[in-house]
C-alpha cells in the first residue's frame, strides 16, 4: 500500500487547528470562555518561539534570536495576553497542567523563566500539589544541569528532550550539532531531580538518514532508558517551511528507506520492551501512558497523548492553539500580528472555529481510534444523536482500503485497529479529513 | 591608620595562645591536658590576619601545614582541567584547613579568605611527631579527618540526589549546626560567602539560589537581609532538607 506523504498531522484537534485560517478568533474565544463551567480546570500551554539556531527540519513558527534579551518584548506581550484572558475567566481552580513549548523555552534566561512562571501564577494561580503536571520541551543545546535544577525549583516535573538524531552526518545536514553527552547528562540529572515520564524526541525521514545510522541512534537512546520515546516523521514541505529549503531533496531518504528505518525502529523498540501507544509515541510498560492505554483512559491534548482528562486548554503566545469546549482558536501566526493585536489590547486569536454537530462527531471518532483503538458507530450515534455511519460516510469509504489491507477490522458497527493499524494510524486518521485523500 | 592596623595585628599575635583561645574546646588541643597544651602551643606558628580575598595557599602548592581557623572564614576553590572553578569547601572557626593535602603532599585547592581571617599554622611534620607522644592529640586528629570524610559523603549525597530547595535548606541547617557547636546562635548568623559562592558550592545557578531564598522568606523559614541570616523555623527547614526527591 502506498501513501501520499502528508505533514504528519495527528489531528490533535479536529479540524486541524494549525490550518485554521478564518473566523473571528477573539469573539470565538471570548464566547467559549464565558460558557465554561465555573470551576472547571484549565490547562495552560505557553508558546515560546525563540531559537538560537535554525534547525533545517523546522516546521514551527519560530523566531531566530541570539540573545535572551530579545525575548523581553515578547514576554511583555505574553503578560498582556494573560491579563486580557484572565479577565474573561470566572473562578478558576489552581492550574494543575502547564506546558511550555514552541521553539526552545530554555532559550530564556533563568530569571526570565522565573518571571514568566511568577506572572502565570499571579494571573491564573498555579498549583503546587504533587499531582500537578508542569512540563517543558528542552533543546539540550540550550540547557545544562543548572537549567534543570532551576526548572525543578520553579515547579516543573516533566521534561521532553529534543534529540532528533545522533548520527553526526545527519546532524550536520539539519544544522543541529548535538553530541550525545549533552542529552545523557540531562537525562541523568532529570532522573536525580525526580522529573517523571521523561520523553526523548526522535525524527525519522531526515536527510542522509539510514536504517543503520538511525538504528544506532535508537540503541543509544534506549540505553538512556527514558520513560517515553517519540518518533516523529519529517515532512519535507519547503514551500511552506522556509528553513527546510536548506535541505537538499536528493539527501532525503526515499519511501523504501523511510519504511525500512521505521520497521527497524519498531522492532528495536519492541525488543527493548517499549509499548507503542500510537502515532509514534512509545512508552515503557510502567509509564502512566501505558497504564492509561490498558485501562482505556488514554486521552490526547494539544501536546499529544496524556493520561490526564484532556479538558479545556488555553494557549498563550504566538501561533498558540486553544481548545475550549467545542471551540478552537489559533493565535496570530506572525510575531508582528501577535504583537500588534496585544498592543491594541485585543486578544491575539487570528482564527476561531466552533465545531458543528458533524465535526464534533468526527472529532470523537478520531479520538476513539487514536486513544481506544476502536470506533463504535452505534455508541457514537447515541452520544451525538446523529446517524454516525451517515455522517462519517465519506470517511468510512476512505477507510475501506485499510480494512482490506488488514489495518482495520470491521465487525458490524465496530471498527477495531489491528497492530498494523496502530502502526499506520496517521494515515487512517487522515481519512476523516475531507481536505485529505490519503490513499492513492 | 597603618600604625593602628599593625598594632592590632601585633596584639592579636601576642594574645593568641591555645590556653586562652576560646576555641580550644573545639580545636585540635581539645583533649589535651594543660601541660600538654603548652607543647602543642609551641609548634604553632601565628600568622598575621588574612584580608578578605587573600590567599592562604594555592592549589598544587606543596603541603607543609594544616591550619586551624581562629576567626573569620575561608573557601576552598578547586580548578578543574577545563578551567572551571568549583567551590569545594567553606571553613569556619575551629575547623582545620589542609587535611586533604596530606596524601599527595600538595594542596588540592586554593584557599581564600572570605573576610578578615586569622589562622593558626600547624606544621604537619611537627604535629605528626607530637601526636606520637600525645595519643589524645592523635585521636583528635583522626576525629577531625573522620568528620571531614563524613561531611564530604553528606555533600556527595546532597549534590547527587537533592533538589535545589533541599540543597539550600541543607546548607542553612548545616551552617546553623556548625555555629551552634561553636557556641554561637544557631538562629542568627552572618554569611561571609556571596550568593554566587553558595550557588557554586551547591551546584546551583545564582538565579536559583536567589529564587529559593525568596521562597524561603515568603514561607517564613528564614529572613535574609544582605548577608545577615535569621532562621525563623529551623524545624521546617530541616524537614525540607531531609525530604527525598522532588515534589
Amino acid at each position: 500500500m502506498q501513501y501520499h506523504d502528508h505533514d504528519g498531522s495527528h489531528y490533535l484537534t479536529y479540524p486541524d487547528a494549525a490550518r485554521l485560517a478564518t473566523g473571528d478568533g477573539p469573539a470565538a474565544l471570548t464566547r467559549a470562555l464565558a460558557e465554561r463551567t465555573p470551576g472547571a480546570p484549565l490547562a495552560l500551554h505557553v508558546r515560546l518561539p525563540f531559537c538560537r539556531q535554525a534547525c533545517r527540519f523546522c516546521a514551527s513558527q519560530r523566531v531566530p534570536s541570539r540573545d535572551s534579551r530579545q525575548a523581553e518584548p515578547y514576554l511583555t506581550r505574553l503578560d498582556r495576553e494573560m491579563v486580557l484572558v484572565s479577565r474573561l475567566l470566572g473562578r478558576l481552580p489552581a492550574v494543575q497542567r502547564l506546558h511550555w513549548g514552541g521553539g526552545a523555552p530554555a532559550f530564556l534566561s533563568l530569571d526570565q523563566m522565573g518571571d514568566l512562571f511568577d506572572r502565570l501564577d499571579a494571573r491564573f494561580g498555579l498549583s503546587g500539589a504533587r499531582g500537578r503536571d508542569f512540563s517543558i520541551e528542552i533543546d539540550p543545546r540550550e540547557a545544562d544541569v543548572f537549567t534543570l535544577r532551576h526548572l525543578q525549583a520553579l515547579g516543573f516535573n516533566r521534561l521532553s528532550l529534543g534529540v532528533q538524531e545522533l548520527d553526526l552526518r545527519v546532524q550536520k545536514a539539519i544544522n543541529r550539532i548535538q553530541p550525545r553527552v549533552l542529552t545523557e547528562s540531562l537525562v541523568d540529572e532529570a532522573e536525580r531531580l525526580g522529573f517523571h515520564s521523561l520523553n526523548l524526541d526522535l525524527i525519522v525521514g531526515l536527510p542522509l538518514q539510514t536504517p543503520r545510522g538511525f538504528g544506532e541512534t535508537l540503541d543509544q537512546v534506549i540505553a538512556m532508558t527514558p520513560a517515553r520515546i517519540t518518533l516523529r516523521r519529517y515532512a519535507h514541505l519547503p514551500e511552506r517551511n522556509r528553513p527546510q529549503r536548506e535541505i537538499l531533496a536528493e539527501d532525503l531518504p526515499d519511501a523504501t528507506t523511510r519504511l525500512a528505518i521505521l520497521e527497524a525502529a519498531r522492532e528495536r523498540l519492541d525488543d527493548a520492551g517499549y509499548v507503542h501507544i500510537g502515532l509514534g509515541q512509545f512508552a515503557r510498560p510502567d509509564d502512566s501512558l501505558t497504564l492509561a492505554l490498558r485501562e482505556g483512559r488514554l486521552a490526547r491534548d494539544l501536546q499529544g497523548y496524556t493520561h490526564y482528562p484532556p479538558g479545556d486548554q488555553l494557549g498563550l503566545g504566538v501561533a498558540a492553539i486553544s481548545r475550549v469546549g467545542d471551540t478552537l482558536t489559533r493565535n496570530a501566526l506572525s510575531l508582528a500580528d501577535y504583537e500588534a493585536a496585544l498592543d491594541a489590547s485585543r486578544l491575539p486569536a487570528g482564527a476561531g472555529h466552533r465545531l458543528d454537530a458533524a465535526e464534533r462527531l468526527h472529532r470523537d471518532a478520531i479520538e476513539a481510534l487514536a486513544c481506544r483503538r476502536e470506533l463504535d458507530l452505534a455508541e457514537l450515534s447515541q452520544a451525538h444523536g446523529l446517524e454516525a455511519s451517515a455522517v462519517l460516510a465519506d470517511a468510512l469509504d476512505r477507510l475501506a482500503p485499510f480494512c482490506r489491507a488488514g489495518m482495520l477490522q470491521r465487525h458490524g458497527e465496530r471498527l477495531r485497529l489491528t497492530p498494523d493499524g496502530v502502526w499506520g494510524l496517521t494515515h487512517l486518521l487522515a481519512a476523516f479529513d475531507p481536505a485529505r485523500s490519503p490513499v492513492s | 591608620m597603618p600604625d593602628s592596623l599593625t598594632g592590632r595585628r601585633r596584639s592579636v599575635l601576642h594574645e593568641t595562645r591555645c590556653q586562652t583561645c576560646s576555641l580550644s574546646s573545639l580545636c585540635l588541643p581539645l583533649a589535651l591536658e594543660v601541660e600538654d597544651m603548652d607543647q602543642f602551643d609551641a609548634i604553632i606558628r601565628r600568622r598575621s590576619p588574612l584580608k578578605k580575598g587573600e590567599t592562604l595557599f594555592r592549589q598544587d602548592s606543596p603541603f607543609t601545614s594544616v591550619y586551624a581557623v581562629r576567626s573569620g572564614s575561608l573557601k576552598q576553590v578547586t580548578t578543574e582541567g577545563s578551567g572551571d572553578d568549583q567551590l569545594t569547601n567553606f571553613y569556619l572557626p575551629s575547623e582545620l584547613v589542609g587535611l586533604d593535602g596530606i596524601d599527595e603532599e600538595q594542596y588540592p585547592g586554593t584557599v581564600v579568605a572570605l573576610e578578615t581571617t586569622t589562622v593558626c599554622e600547624i606544621p604537619f611534620d611537627r604535629l605528626d611527631q607530637l601526636s606520637e607522644s600525645l595519643p589524645e592529640l592523635r585521636g583528635q586528629l583522626y576525629r577531625s579527618m573522620s568528620k571531614e570524610l563524613r561531611d564530604d559523603r553528606r555533600m556527595m549525597r546532597l549534590l547527587s540526589r537533592k533538589t535545589a530547595d533541599q540543597r539550600l535548606a541543607s546548607f542553612f541547617t548545616s551552617l546553623s549546626d556548625r555555629f551552634r557547636r561553636r557556641g554561637y546562635s544557631p538562629y542568627s548568623f552572618r554569611l561571609s560567602m556571596s550568593r554566587a559562592d553558595i550557588g557554586n558550592y551547591l551546584g546551583l545557578a545564582v538565579e536559583t539560589v536567589s529564587r529559593i531564598l525568596g521562597r524561603f522568606q515568603s514561607q517564613g523559614l528564614v529572613e535574609v537581609s544582605g548577608r545577615e541570616v535569621h532562621i525563623l523555623d529551623l524545624e521546617s527547614l530541616i524537614q525540607v532538607a531531609e525530604e527525598e526527591g522532588a515534589k
